[in-house]
């Protein structure tokens, strides 16, 4: 289905959902953007969220379970209740074509069997409407380099594409059309010129990406040969194990899983999931003491190579959509696209 | 409703037996699932147990397959969730979870001999297998056990393996000497260099601390074996169990899944990080 939609008419679009709970990237107190709920005034812009709509799908901090115990008598019972997601229809507007691929990317993990049901429900209850970026949001977005483009259609319901006045909608699975449907009146027929429009534009778009890394799958390739070079300590020497460069990172799914006590007597309490990151020593430490991955050289070296080496050997895809990101955020100025060059280039 | 993989099944604690006490005690449980039995895996898989504001800790199944009515667990009091064990009692109520992991290839081994090497609490791993073994006595060739811990005060299954004597040769050993001790006196390599098992149509199969299975590795490799002849079993720290929480990865294969048992054909060309 393709059609077009008045810019002017964004707004009466979201007010039509009214059976669907609406996140779209929308400036903070502290003028950060970031992945908010529609309040009405909602404006459509090309921006790179501090945090993914990531957060949507796979929340920072998420409830699995809840147990208690109590006591009848002399019998003490222990009661293990599930604690679903809410099954509601959600829309993420906007979202950064790259960003919508990464929920794709997501979906090889957590959709594979066995299935991950808190993952899944949010995922089929959110219909994910990107926006063509128009120009790039970042100076270090790098998509074509990993086989994205500003343009991409993996794991979105709807691509939109603004072409001025209007924006070209397409859209992509039966989520998106239910979207399209709920606001019929508003949407006319693209016609052929609109559809000759949004190919310059997304041919524009592609030229505007200012970061490049050439030949990502031979550097896929060359990472097979590297993992006992000494490469790594060196480049793993700034590091300061923040752990940034996960925690913002759109296809980053490592987490933790641990029990928070309520109250003691009876016992109460619940079973947490929480974001993780391979960048901390817990990580992977055993209780023993022992930890197979002891340094930041091999904690790094395991972000790099899952990215680039491990998931395209399982997935053939690589898990990094080039949003640049940790790029960006890293606080010692670690660049993911340099010490990947330095890996091609590494011994030549 | 497709089911949760989070959620564990509740499970009895029906029996505790103390293997080994002190700063490294270890303990072995029966359990029960509540609504009864157990559920069917096979030799070499593990099992996700919660304790209940604890946490959850990934253990090896050390009962064989072949026994209905239970499964068991023997667990080094090591970390939070296994401490939370040591401290309960018959009766008492757990999760589980599973079961996870790929498990021995037992039915390729018919008719080889098999010699199992273990290490510490890395006999547990080793347990069902070595049980089953017996159970299928006619199935395989020759059987025999190489284990050793730090004292005789921390060898495991002390009763099972004085039993195990007239179904097998034990050849055990401890790492320094103490005064009634009169079999080996070393590390569990040096052991199996002493012992030389043959390798003519044998599987070699050992658990034990990294360290261990590295030079176990190296000295079955000096006395000729092949690399498909020898099978580990190796352990890193878990979360989720299905591939999913990313921490117990060597390479691009995940413990929880593609693990833990590993022939060295496989494991020698995956990253030697675990």
């Amino acid at each position: 289905m393709e059609k077009t939609l008045a810019k002017k008419d964004f707004p009466q679009w979201v007010k039509k959902l009214t059976s669907w709970k609406i996140y779209l990237p929308k400036k903070d107190a502290g003028g950060r953007w970031n992945y908010a709920e529609a309040d009405g005034e909602d404006v459509l812009e090309t921006r790179q969220a501090t945090l993914p709509p990531k957060t949507i799908l796979f929340p920072q901090n998420e409830i699995l379970l809840e147990f208690s115990k109590s006591r009848k008598g002399n019998a003490e019972t222990l009661e293990v209740k599930e604690v679903l997601p809410p099954a509601e229809p959600t829309v993420v507007f906007g979202v950064r074509p790259c960003e919508a691929k990464a929920a794709w990317l997501l979906d090889e993990v957590f959709a594979s069997e066995p299935r991950d049901i808190y993952y899944w429900m949010r995922r089929e209850n959110t219909t994910l409407v990107g926006l063509a970026c128009t120009p790039p949001p970042s100076d270090n977005c790098f998509c074509t380099s990993v086989e994205g483009s500003p343009h991409a259609e993996e794991g979105s319901d709807i691509l939109l594409t603004d072409l001025g006045d209007k924006y070209y909608v397409r859209s992509l699975t039966a989520k998106g059309e239910a979207l399209i449907n709920a606001a019929k009146g508003l949407f006319e027929e693209a016609k052929p010129e609109d559809r000759k429009k949004v190919k310059a534009v997304h041919t524009e778009s592609e030229k505007k990406i200012q970061r490049e890394l050439k030949g990502a799958r031979a550097v896929s390739e060359k990472l097979k040969t590297m993992f006992d070079s000494p490469f790594w300590d060196e480049e793993a020497m700034s590091c300061l194990r923040c752990g940034i460069c996960t925690y913002i990172c759109p296809s980053c799914h490592c987490f933790d899983i641990n029990d928070e006590i309520i109250d003691t007597t009876p016992l109460r309490g619940k079973r947490v999931r929480t974001w993780d990151t391979c960048q901390f020593p817990d990580f992977t430490m055993h209780s023993s003491g022992h930890n197979p991955r002891p340094d930041k050289a091999s904690r790094l070296r395991q972000r790099l190579l899952h990215k680039f080496q491990y998931f395209v050997q399982v997935y053939d895809k690589f898990m990094c959509v080039g949003c640049g990101r940790c790029i960006t955020m890293c606080p010692v100025g670690i660049d993911i696209i340099k010490v990947l060059e330095k890996v091609r280039d590494h011994g030549a | 409703m497709e089911p949760n993989v989070y959620l564990p099944r509740l499970a009895k604690i029906i029996q505790i037996k103390e293997e080994v006490g002190g700063a490294r005690a270890v303990k072995t449980f029966r359990t029960e699932l509540v609504n009864g039995g157990r559920f069917d895996y096979r030799c070499g898989q593990c099992a996700m147990l919660s304790v209940f504001g604890k946490g959850e800790a990934m253990i090896s199944i050390s009962s064989s397959p072949l026994v209905k009515d239970f499964m068991q667990f023997s667990i080094l009091r090591s970390g939070r969730v296994t401490a939370a064990l040591h401290d309960m009692e018959a009766g008492d109520l757990i999760g589980i979870r599973g079961p996870y992991g790929n498990g021995f290839p037992i039915d390729d081994w018919k008719g080889k001999n098999l010699v199992f090497i273990g290490g510490g609490i890395g006999l547990a791993p080793l347990w069902s297998i070595v049980q089953t073994a017996l159970l299928r006595r006619k199935e395989f060739g020759g059987l025999s056990l190489i284990y050793g811990a730090r004292t005789s005060a921390d060898i495991v299954f002390k009763d099972e393996l004085r039993e195990l004597k007239s179904q097998m040769p034990v050849h055990l050993s401890i790492d320094v000497a103490e005064p009634d001790w009169k079999e080996f006196i070393g590390f569990v390599p040096t052991n199996v260099l002493d012992k030389k098992p043959a390798p003519a149509g044998t599987i070699a199969i050992t658990c034990g601390p990294p360290i261990m299975i590295k030079f176990v590795i190296k000295n079955l490799k000096d006395l000729h074996f092949e690399d498909e002849q020898i099978y580990t079993t190796v352990e890193n720290k878990m979360k989720c169990g299905i591939g999913k929480c990313g921490r117990c990865n060597i390479g691009f294969h995940y413990v929880c899944k593609d693990g833990p048992v590993y022939s060295w054909a496989e494991l020698r060309t995956l990253p030697q990080e675990y």
